[in-house]
């Protein structure tokens, strides 16, 4: 066995306890009681599980881009309908921590892309998103042009002039450094990266600004 | 902020009154997934630990589930695939049952390991509640919404089901690629090829889907069209390198264009992407088989035998193919082990006992023991008799062979002219009938040997239906009768003797014993090809009658 292998099915393992906890504590902490000291501790435990969780995820679809074992399975989706099922799926987190976690779609906007690789992105913007905003998080549905643009967007202080500059050297942007996962922007882009049609190719974009004023950090699949 | 409203407003009792099955094998997680559900209002749910209670649940009348959400990786024994294949094969659970896969992580390779059935939706562990909720509220409300063609469908109504998708797509709501994918799908079983083929290139001009163009090319498939068939599977293929079903139909093509080594390496990239499919394990075992490559035909055999113990695909026929491959590559001690699981699998099967006698006196065969051989002939042969109507054409050849390989070339060559009787219009099989009559050794053209028979079938089959368009009812029926007790598995002769019993009867008025001769008629079609349109069109006929006698 190679040690890709071995790690790929020891990920495999850790996600499969982590499931556990996660859906535990969210059990515990949908019994407890506002105001419950003990109850923020949860929701704070809650929230890095979910993070380590999504990095996982991501590291397990990174060893399978690398290794060749992945492509895009893109497929017609119904943008509104998959992000409502985004946020519900983010929202016990958000609420606690006393974000408002909300999707802005028009109804009938229809998308192609692979569902589940796409998820894993923005369960992980989300995670992010949530530990640099303030008061409020917004996932964004809409058609560009050719594309078709999902960005998650803060009210917070928005991305470090570095990162904002990083992004067009992909290289540059492994590098350590501020809080912001970079492998979270890495993973990002070769995931918009497997998504073609035709010449065109998916990619990302980070800016500041956006509805809420903070950071923008957008996916353009074609 | 529209979707917040949207999100809160959940409809509740579509939930609670439904009952539902949680099947996972680790006990913290069925808990957990109860309490969501019990959170939501349900009532009614049951629990198992592995493929056997849920089977046994399922299989219990009294339990309707509406529900169904399985764990796929559920350690020994079957997998969620395994059961779902099972309850949709055996028709446990109505199409209207909703069967959710939960999954570890992506779901891209399960996707592509199913054959033949699919779940309605996949979920990925873990999920909160929130997200449980939504997603099967949306699956109840498109299976309701769907609840009529599903009815058509189960009546095999396929052109009843076809116009009510028609109804739906023209008010062009949220779900149309799902319902176009199905309209393909109806369009292409009902052999109506020309509005399969327009379904999908309607698709096509919007956006190049995988799924479209895979549908465009079983309707060039089906349509006999190989050579463009062929170049559509490999273009896509290019593209898509990891899109296994294109694979599979890749080397259907390949093997209708007789380019049996071209298939079975097709099949082979298939199955190293997705090994874990029984059907197309054992697709590869018989390819391999008639390329004479024994190495790939035995791990493919014995990839499918093992994949089969808790298969509902699994087959006598695999045990067999494979006892007599091991025979050859690891003598006749490993090959009988082969036949002992067999028997252990199917007891008291009249077929499994035919297929390890046959497969037996090959090992003996081989030993140089012919009297043993002999024996186990002798045996098959019996049982073959005992069998009558329900030996199908497969183990004709096959006893042809195993008949062949002892010498009795005359009693050989008999149960091959009754194997071309009976499917005198499968292309393939009749292809395997002449590889095996040559095999015989008689010195006999396989080509003029098949094409004799079939002049015979549609002479006869001719003469009745010109018999029948004379107004010339009671010889008609005369004729068909005495065909059908000449090749009593043979499709359209069992067909035409029905239809002409059921114009005999519109003119003199049904009668209590022609109608049960019609049923008897049909249902053995029925057991010969459940999908035949021809069928649906005699039943069709045979329901007018009745209707117009009342």
């Amino acid at each position: 066995m190679q040690f890709a292998d071995i790690l790929a099915s020891l990920i495999h393992d850790m996600k499969n306890s982590l499931g556990m906890v996660i859906n535990t504590l969210e059990e515990l902490t949908g019994d407890a009681v506002d105001g419950d000291r003990s109850r923020a501790r949860m929701v704070a435990l809650q929230h890095e599980a979910k993070r380590l969780n999504s990095n996982l995820i991501e590291l397990l679809t990174l060893y399978k881009i690398e290794n060749d074992r992945i492509s895009a399975n893109i497929e017609q989706v119904n943008v509104d309908e998959f992000l409502e099922e985004v946020v519900l799926d983010n929202r016990a987190v958000a609420h606690s921590r006393d974000i408002e976690l909300t999707w802005v779609c028009d109804p009938d906007l229809d998308g192609y892309f692979d569902e589940g690789l796409v998820r894993g992105v923005l369960n992980n913007l989300i995670g992010n998103g949530l530990r640099y905003t303030r008061r409020r998080l917004e996932v964004h549905g809409e058609q560009q042009g050719d594309y078709l643009v999902l960005s998650v967007q803060d009210d917070g202080d928005g991305f470090p002039e570095a990162m904002l500059e990083a992004q067009d050297h992909p290289a540059a942007a492994m590098d350590g450094g501020s809080g912001r996962t970079h492998l979270g922007i890495y993973f990002s882009r070769l995931v918009a990266g497997l998504h073609r049609e035709g010449d065109r190719r998916g990619y990302i974009r980070l800016e500041n600004g956006g509805s809420l004023g903070g950071g923008c950090f957008s996916l353009h699949l074609p | 902020m529209a979707g917040e409203a949207r999100a809160v407003n959940f409809r509740r009792n579509e939930l609670e009154s439904r009952s539902f099955l949680v099947v996972d094998d680790f006990g913290d997680m069925r808990s957990m997934v109860k309490n969501m559900l019990q959170s939501m209002g349900v009532q009614q749910i049951d629990l198992a630990r592995n493929g056997v209670e849920a089977i046994r649940a399922i299989e219990n009348p009294d339990n309707h589930y509406q529900v169904i959400l399985c764990d796929y990786n559920l350690g020994p024994g079957k997998n969620g695939q395994q059961i779902l294949e099972e309850v949709r094969h055996r028709e446990l659970i109505g199409v209207g049952t909703v069967f959710v896969m939960i999954t570890a992580e992506n779901t891209f390779e399960m996707v592509m390991g199913a054959v033949e059935y699919e779940p309605d939706s996949y979920m990925t562990k873990p999920f909160t509640k929130d997200l449980l909720r939504s997603r099967l509220e949306k699956l109840i409300a498109r299976k309701k919404d769907l609840e009529d063609v599903e009815r058509a469908m189960t009546r095999r109504d396929f052109e009843g089901a076809i116009r009510l998708l028609d109804a739906k797509i023209g008010t062009r709501p949220r779900n149309l690629a799902q319902l176009n994918k199905l309209k393909g799908e109806l369009a292409l079983r009902a052999g109506d090829h020309e509005r399969a083929e327009q379904v999908y290139r309607e698709v096509l001009e919007g956006r190049d889907l995988p799924w479209a163009r895979l549908g465009l090319g079983k309707v060039y498939y089906a349509s006999g069209r190989y050579q463009e068939a062929q170049a559509l599977f490999q273009q896509l293929l290019e593209q898509n390198p990891r899109l296994t079903a294109a694979y599979d139909w890749l080397a259907r093509t390949q093997q209708a264009l007789d380019a049996l080594p071209a298939a079975q390496q097709t099949l082979e990239q298939a199955v190293s992407l997705s090994p874990k499919a029984i059907l197309r394990q054992r697709a590869l075992g018989e390819l391999a088989l008639k390329n004479d490559d024994l190495e790939v035909a035995e791990r493919a055999f014995a990839e499918a035998v093992s994949l089969g113990r808790h298969s509902v695909y699994k087959t006598p026929r695999t045990y067999a193919d494979l006892a007599r491959i091991r025979v050859r590559t690891r003598g006749a001690k490993e090959a009988r082990k082969v036949l002992q699981g067999l028997q252990r699998e199917f007891p008291g099967d009249t077929e499994a006992s035919l297929h390890a006698a046959m497969a037996d006196s090959a090992i003996a065969m081989a030993q140089g023991d012919e009297a043993t051989a002999r024996a186990r002939l002798a045996e098959a042969r019996a049982l073959y008799r005992g069998m009558g109507d329900d030996a199908g054409a497969e183990l004709t050849l096959e006893l042809a062979r195993t008949c062949g390989a002892l010498g009795e070339t005359e009693r050989a060559k008999e149960l091959l002219q009754q194997a071309v009787r009976n499917n005198h219009a499968e292309e393939a099989f009749l292809r395997e009938v002449g590889s095996a009559l040559g095999d015989l050794g008689l010195g006999i053209d396989p080509e003029a040997f098949i094409s004799d028979i079939r002049r015979e079938i549609i002479r006869l089959n001719n003469e009745g239906v010109q018999l029948a368009r004379a107004g010339r009812l009671d010889q008609a029926v005369g004729l068909f009768e005495e065909a059908v007790k000449r090749m009593p598995g043979n499709k359209v002769v069992n067909l035409n003797t029905a239809r002409v019993l059921i114009m005999y009867m519109k003119r003199h008025g049904p009668d209590e014993e022609n109608l049960r001769r019609v049923r008897e008629l049909l249902a053995r079609v029925k057991g010969l090809d459940p999908e035949s349109q021809s069928l649906r069109k005699v039943h069709g006929m045979l329901r007018e009658l009745l209707e117009s006698a009342a």
